[in-house]
């Protein structure tokens, strides 16, 4: 209880945390996954993933598979649907749903031909399966906030942090921690205050699409203009070839827990920090990518890894679980992303012991509804301002 | 007298079930065309001996009912099993019971109905019992008649999706790419999202999703509002089709891959085919053709002037975009300068140089430089099931090319057996093509001539070509050794039982089993 304390005590982003409120495991629940993202299909995996798991878990009563298209309608899909059923788009068994805020809103199933009258869906609590675009960018959440659905992973605010490369880093380097240099760049933007070559990345976003590194300044520019990806706005960072990536998982329930180091082997091609293969695929995080686990590194760079991961659980205010990427040349060791919503929930990364899915999404589950989200509060607002207000306009009338 | 006609009207009825489930199915396979339904029930009673005499059999019986009811008994256990292979549930294409279908269905029950219906009214027991076994044998002409009966009604309703899909269009404001030909097309499809997809954000219809009711379902379902540029296939199995989809898609960028004798029994000849194809140009800022087809040419010549025209090339030097064939690479040469070389695997089958240069010109045009352009070429994707390699357990190699045949993809496809097992056995398993329309029997003859010039073991699958693949087989010399068998799975264990280390074998075409 002393490390859940410690969250609220700490906590960002208003995760509002209500001592004794635990109310045990929500029976039904629903899993969310898709969405207008270039991680949709990717997304689709871990949700059916999620939807399996949690058809075996002991306490859940009923698993909703809720799918979110490319094109943003919801719909419900049964629960045994598999991958190859949104090979083509949406699978022919699906069912349209809209979403409504506000309470007593949520997934409803519109009425239609004889059953005119529109049905709620009964749901305890949603596990978000979202990677990329507005699942993981704190639109989704947001959504739900205003519907007084619980939800797994990160808050609105959270997930906002999270996909902002930009805000991020600023939190990091503010908090005293290390991170490599990042600037923000847009046509009127001046040389960066470090060498190229150069790192260009889009400011938002999770996937690899639209990261390339460049020689100099001038093809930074450039590119900035050509490739719509970074038409939302990009970053630069100095691109160092003999760094690698490590990268773990956090977790915030039942308390503060860190996965194994994990060294990801990606294919390096002429200048290109990722192959265009798999940057035109634009997946992560899958269970089936090349990897060293546990990484093969000096026990005081894994030290340090988990003293920087416990400071960025904090200062981000993590909730669910996370997966928070290093940069090192072996010795020296920068903070470089958060992905707060990461490919099949990071769960394979729990290998000593292992960390069964189910068991990840039961604790999820489990913080979703113990610590909200959101909590609104109209505190303050008690009519005296209106009252003012109301006199003004009479002496002005 | 009454009771014998009661046992075969019940017999007649269950026939009939069993043929429509049959007929059914082809309608949904042959694209819920009246004309195809009926030209495959023609194809399928005439197209074998024994089925020839099952439904001239079946048609007496139906005859001999109109004074003994009783003979329609015989016509019901005719029409329950035959054609012959003409299997009730599919092996390659099952039926699928969906909306339009099940609609299909009852208005071909009530057809049935008001048939059997008028038959007892004018001959009472033995006029129903007749009329009822004719039209079980008739069932295909039913079926085309529901059809034909009910395209208003899908029209209107595919009204629907276009006004919806029109509606997200307007709002996404994608740049829209158009994509038609013969053949190419989903090739030319996957290379242009490929080449633009690290650079914009971009949606491509799924499959070969081509035609009204699967590009509505592309834009409702797979256009995310950020999309830059949505690229969508175009087909065509008429005049008019083309235009129509362009109505609402509006492509700004026109791009036609090739024009051949592809769905020539429906268009009539190849000129019509290209005024076809060309309609997609109207409306188009921007027309990318492959001018190595003369058809193309031409048309790039009579277009100039009224839109931008990219002249595209797997072999012409001067072409405004040319993708030129290197010892284990590609060169792209842009307005007849030297832009970049890309290498190729060695192991993989190269990617067609035509719809390569069709692509890159689009990529060109919409930014991509000729360097990034370039880069790419060497790792364009492939398309599942046309000319995959792999390995068998057997230790042979398989070259998967069964997604469908054409004149000039088999050509390629042999060249490409021939260089890969210049030692071991080099054996073909096809069916032949089809829809070629008059030059369905000329080319393939054709392919059997060239293929018994390449390959040492000739597997013929099926009926619906047999005897064109064996007359071009005579026309060689030394012809390889024939082998006939009537499914693609006899073919398989066929190859399995022959072939070894070091051989190849070439599936070119997979008839679906709604062809004899």
């Amino acid at each position: 209880m002393s490390n859940k304390r410690g969250f609220s005590d700490r906590g960002a982003f208003g995760v509002a945390e209500r001592e004794g409120r635990e109310t045990g495991l929500p029976a039904r629940v629903a899993v969310i996954y898709g969405g207008p993202s270039p991680e949709h299909d990717v997304s689709v995996l871990t949700g059916l993933q999620a939807v399996h798991a949690l058809q075996r878990a002991p306490g859940v009563n009923g698993v909703r598979s809720l799918y979110w298209s490319k094109s943003g309608d919801w719909y419900e899909v049964p629960a045994a649907t598999e991958a190859a059923g949104f090979l083509e788009g949406v699978p022919s068994s699906a069912l349209r749903l809209k979403l409504i805020s506000g309470p007593g809103g949520g997934f409803v199933r519109p009425g239609s031909g004889l059953r005119a009258r529109e049905s709620r869906l009964e749901i305890d609590a949603a596990v978000i399966c979202c990677h990329g675009g507005p699942g993981e960018d704190g639109s989704l959440q947001g959504a739900l906030d205003l519907t007084g659905l619980p939800y797994t992973g990160p808050t609105a605010a959270g997930a906002a942090l999270g996909m902002d490369k930009l805000a991020f880093a600023a939190l990091v380097v503010y908090a005293g921690l290390p991170a490599l240099a990042r600037v923000p760049l847009d046509d009127k933007s001046g040389e960066p205050p470090f060498a190229p070559p150069y790192i260009l990345k889009p400011r938002f976003g999770g996937s690899s699409i639209g990261i390339e590194v460049v020689a100099d300044f001038e093809t930074a520019r450039a590119r900035l203009m050509a490739n719509s990806h970074l038409r939302r706005g990009a970053v630069l960072e100095p691109y160092h070839e003999e760094m690698f990536d490590l990268q773990l998982a956090a977790r915030s329930w039942p308390e503060l827990q860190l996965s194994a180091i994990e060294r990801p082997l990606r294919t390096r091609q002429g200048g290109e920090i990722l192959g265009y293969q798999d940057k035109y695929v634009g997946s992560e995080g899958m269970t089936s990518a090349p990897r060293e686990l546990p990484a093969d590194i000096e026990p005081a760079l894994a030290e340090r890894i988990y003293e920087l991961a416990t400071e960025v659980a904090s200062i981000t205010g993590l909730r669910g679980v996370a997966r928070i990427d290093f940069l090192s040349d072996g010795e020296d060791l920068f903070i470089n992303e958060i992905n707060t919503i990461p490919g099949s929930l990071s769960h394979y990364l729990w290998i000593d012991p292992r960390l069964p899915l189910a068991t990840l999404l039961t604790d999820l589950l489990a913080e979703a509804t113990a610590r909200p989200a959101a909590v609104y509060s109209a505190a303050g607002s008690d009519g005296s301002v209106l009252r003012v207000a109301g006199s003004i306009a009479s002496k002005l009338g | 007298m009454t009771a014998l006609a009661g046992v075969a009207l019940g017999a007649c009825v269950a026939a009939s079930i069993l043929a429509a489930a049959r007929w059914l199915r082809v309608a949904q396979r042959e694209h819920y065309l009246a004309a195809g339904v009926v030209r495959f029930a023609w194809r399928w009673w005439t197209g074998s001996p024994l089925n020839l005499v099952i439904g001239l059999g079946a048609l007496s019986g139906a005859a001999a009912a109109t004074v003994a009811p009783g003979a329609a008994i015989a016509t019901a256990a005719l029409v329950g099993f035959g054609p012959v292979g003409l299997n009730l549930r599919g092996r390659t294409s099952r039926l699928s019971w969906t909306r339009r279908l099940s609609l299909v269905a009852a208005v071909t029950g009530v057809i049935e109905g008001a048939v059997v219906g008028l038959g007892a009214l004018a001959g009472g027991w033995s006029g129903a019992a007749a009329a009822i076994a004719f039209s079980a044998l008739a069932v295909p002409l039913l079926v085309a008649g529901a059809l034909a009966a009910l395209t208003p009604v899908e029209n209107r309703l595919a009204q629907g999706y276009v006004r919806r899909a029109s509606e997200l269009l307007a709002r996404a404001r994608p740049l829209v790419v158009g994509i038609t030909g013969s053949y190419g097309k989903t090739t030319t499809k996957n290379y242009v999202a490929y080449l633009l997809g690290g650079e914009r954000s971009v949606v491509a219809s799924p499959r070969s999703f081509n035609n009204r009711a699967g590009l509505t379902r592309t834009v409702i379902e797979h256009l995310t509002p950020g999309t830059d540029v949505l690229v969508a296939e175009m087909g065509a199995y008429g005049p008019g089709e083309i235009a129509d989809l362009c109505s609402w898609l509006r492509p700004e960028v026109a791009v036609i891959t090739s024009i051949g004798p592809a769905h020539l029994e429906r268009f009539g000849s190849l000129d019509r085919t290209l005024e076809a194809k060309a309609e997609i140009t109207s409306g188009a800022r921007l027309a990318v053709l492959n001018v190595d087809d003369s058809r193309l040419a031409a048309l790039a010549d009579r277009l100039e002037g009224t839109l931008k025209v990219v002249r595209a090339s797997g072999s012409d030097v001067s072409a405004d975009v040319a993708v030129l064939g290197l010892d284990h690479g590609l060169e792209l040469r842009v307005a007849g300068k030297a832009s970049g070389v890309a290498r190729l695997d060695p192991e993989s089958p190269p990617p067609i140089r035509t719809n390569a240069a069709c692509a890159a010109a689009v990529a060109l045009e919409l930014g991509i430089t000729p360097e990034q352009v370039a880069g790419r070429l060497g790792s364009l994707p492939g398309v599942p099931n046309r000319l995959q390699p792999y390995r068998a357990a057997g230790g042979y190699r398989v070259l998967d090319d069964t997604f469908n045949s054409n004149p000039a993809g088999a050509r390629h496809a042999l060249e490409v057996l021939a260089s890969l097992a210049p030692a071991g056995r080099r054996m073909l398993v096809t069916p032949g093509m089809v829809e070629l329309g008059r030059e369905q029997r000329a080319e393939n003859a054709a392919l059997g001539e060239a293929a018994a010039a390449v390959v040492t073991d000739f597997v013929l699958v099926g009926r619906t070509n047999r005897a064109a693949l064996l007359e071009g087989c005579r026309r060689v010399a030394a012809p390889p050794s024939l082998k006939m068998v009537d499914r693609r799975e006899e073919a398989v264990a066929w190859a399995q039982a022959e072939l070894g280390p070091g051989d190849v074998v070439l599936f070119e075409n997979d008839l679906p089993d709604h062809f004899p």
